[in-house]
């Protein structure tokens, strides 16, 4: 199951907040510019220094990129399970795992925010759509989100630099396969059904997440109009 | 009808965990790393000489259970323009009418208070809106909003200490002396919303910032844009505390300054006689 399984929505309504392109674009840039050239000094053990201030700054600019990658996809993760849980429109199972897997995405959130300190992408906005208020969109939406997100983190494995941080990574990736498999299950599909995974790229992952219009621009609530108020 | 598959799956699962749990065993009478116990021939034993894992750069802590609490107020955007009605359904009176822009040109937002499907399934929000009368609540399509915002804040003004009050989680965090509407154009009471931020306008009269709200002024009917009433600053700081505007609700400069930095946009706005 895909997110086109359950959309019509054209693919050319823009990611509107502009948060992937900008997360798919750093990916890119530093792609170039890393593979080509040595980070002067090399990657110290980031194990040592993500409790130190400087943590995000001793990564390899390429891996800040990815671990960006990462945090952009599970922000919407996180606010899809916890907007879900929020307006506890779900029963069951689906409400059980919306709950589960939701503190699963925001300690996922945290810890990526943490080791990326000032670097960290902010938060986009998301609209739903109504999908967090309804059973059947809601658990079709995430065997999707974590299908996708388990195949995206795949699809970044080979590019990371730090041994350390790969070993964080696939300490993620895993748990997004659990969730998978999980909410597989309560959709009725099958828990594992392929013997091999493919990994899916950063322009497959952001043209699947365009299509759902999930993020979408910040409302704009502030002005330098002169008020006219009552006064 | 499931029982035979069941059994069957529960067997294969049994000889799966034995095997499995056998190979665990002679994996560790090797010590994982170190010497076989048993010759596996010249090749040595599988996996002898792979380094240990890498320690991960970072790691995740305990998940911890959402938060949610009776302070937490949920807002949404208006998408598209649309008719506010006494009930979730397409033939429901109007009770009024909600606008995707504010008169400032910022997005319009309502609160949301409540939801329901019709008997179509389609889902509808309940919203208080930014109209006269004063506290009017109806119900719009799902589809007619945008994305949800949530605030754990609370704004209360109460017109007889005339003071203002910020609740963060039930908790007051910011006080300070208001000024309010004369007998003759009093502040509202009632159930409001602050929906928009206004900065750098250069008009000393309003201060350097002010905040609409959804609440409206009942006698200025005819006032520009609709008559709303704000919480704004002041160039004239020695009147608050006092029955002195039009409606609006005056801080003085530095006041509205310190709770421009702790006052979130959708933040429910009580006013209180």
């Amino acid at each position: 199951m895909t997110l086109r399984d359950f959309t019509d929505l054209p693919l050319d309504d823009l990611d509107r907040d502009g948060a992937l392109r900008q997360a798919a674009d750093e990916l890119e840039r530093t792609s170039r510019a890393g593979f080509l050239a040595t980070v002067a000094g090399g990657v110290a053990t980031a194990a040592a220094l993500v409790r130190s201030p400087a943590a995000a700054a001793a990564l390899a600019k390429s891996d800040v990129a990815i671990l960006n990658y990462a945090l952009t996809l599970e922000y919407l993760q996180d606010a899809f399970y916890t907007e879900a849980e929020r307006k506890g429109a779900l029963e069951g199972p689906a409400a059980e795992l919306a709950q589960v897997v939701g503190a699963v995405e925001r300690a996922h959130v945290k810890a990526l925010r943490d080791v990326l300190g000032k670097q960290a992408v902010k938060r986009p906005f998301f609209d739903f759509r109504g999908v967090t208020e309804d059973p059947a969109p809601f658990t079709r939406t995430a065997v999707a989100f974590e299908d996708l997100g388990t195949a995206a983190y795949k699809g970044q494995a080979h590019r990371i630099k730090s041994p350390e941080v790969l070993a964080a990574a696939v300490g993620i990736h895993s748990v997004e396969a659990r969730h998978a498999a999980w909410i597989r299950y309560i959709a009725g599909a099958p828990p594992a059904a392929e013997p091999f995974d493919a990994a899916k790229s950063v322009n497959e992952t952001l043209q699947l997440v365009r299509a759902t219009r999930f993020i979408v621009v910040r409302p704009r609530t502030r002005s330098r109009r002169r008020p006219r108020y009552t006064g | 009808m499931r029982r035979p598959r069941t059994r069957r799956f529960l067997l294969s699962a049994t000889v799966a965990t034995v095997a499995a749990g056998a190979s665990l065993a002679a994996l560790a009478a090797t010590g994982g790393r170190g010497a076989p116990s048993v010759s596996l021939g010249a090749t040595g034993a599988p996996g002898q000489g792979l380094a240990p894992p890498a320690d991960p750069a970072f790691r995740v802590q305990q998940p911890r259970p959402l938060q949610a609490s009776r302070f937490e107020s949920t807002w949404a955007a208006v998408r598209q323009a649309t008719p506010v009605r006494a009930g979730p359904r397409r033939a429901a009176p109007l009770v009024g009418r909600v606008e995707p822009r504010t008169p400032e040109g910022t997005t319009n937002i309502v609160l949301a208070l409540d939801r329901a499907e019709d008997a179509r399934g389609s889902l509808w929000i309940r919203v208080r809106i930014p109209a006269l009368p004063n506290n009017t609540t109806g119900w719009v399509p799902r589809s007619t909003l945008g994305g949800y915002g949530v605030v754990s804040t609370r704004l209360v003004v109460d017109l007889s200490d005339r003071r203002l009050t910020l609740l963060r989680r039930g908790k007051a965090i910011f006080r300070a002396a208001v000024g309010v509407g004369t007998e003759q154009f009093p502040t509202p009471t009632g159930d409001f919303y602050v929906r928009n931020k206004l900065t750098r306008y250069r008009n000393a009269f309003y201060g350097p910032l002010a905040f609409g709200t959804s609440a409206r002024s009942e006698t200025l009917t005819d006032w520009p844009d609709g008559g709303f009433v704000g919480i704004h600053g002041t160039n004239q700081p020695a009147l608050i505390p006092g029955q002195v505007s039009h409606g609006c609700i005056r801080l003085r400069n530095e006041a509205i300054l310190r709770l421009a930095r702790l006052l979130p946009i959708g933040t429910p706005l009580r006013i209180r006689a």
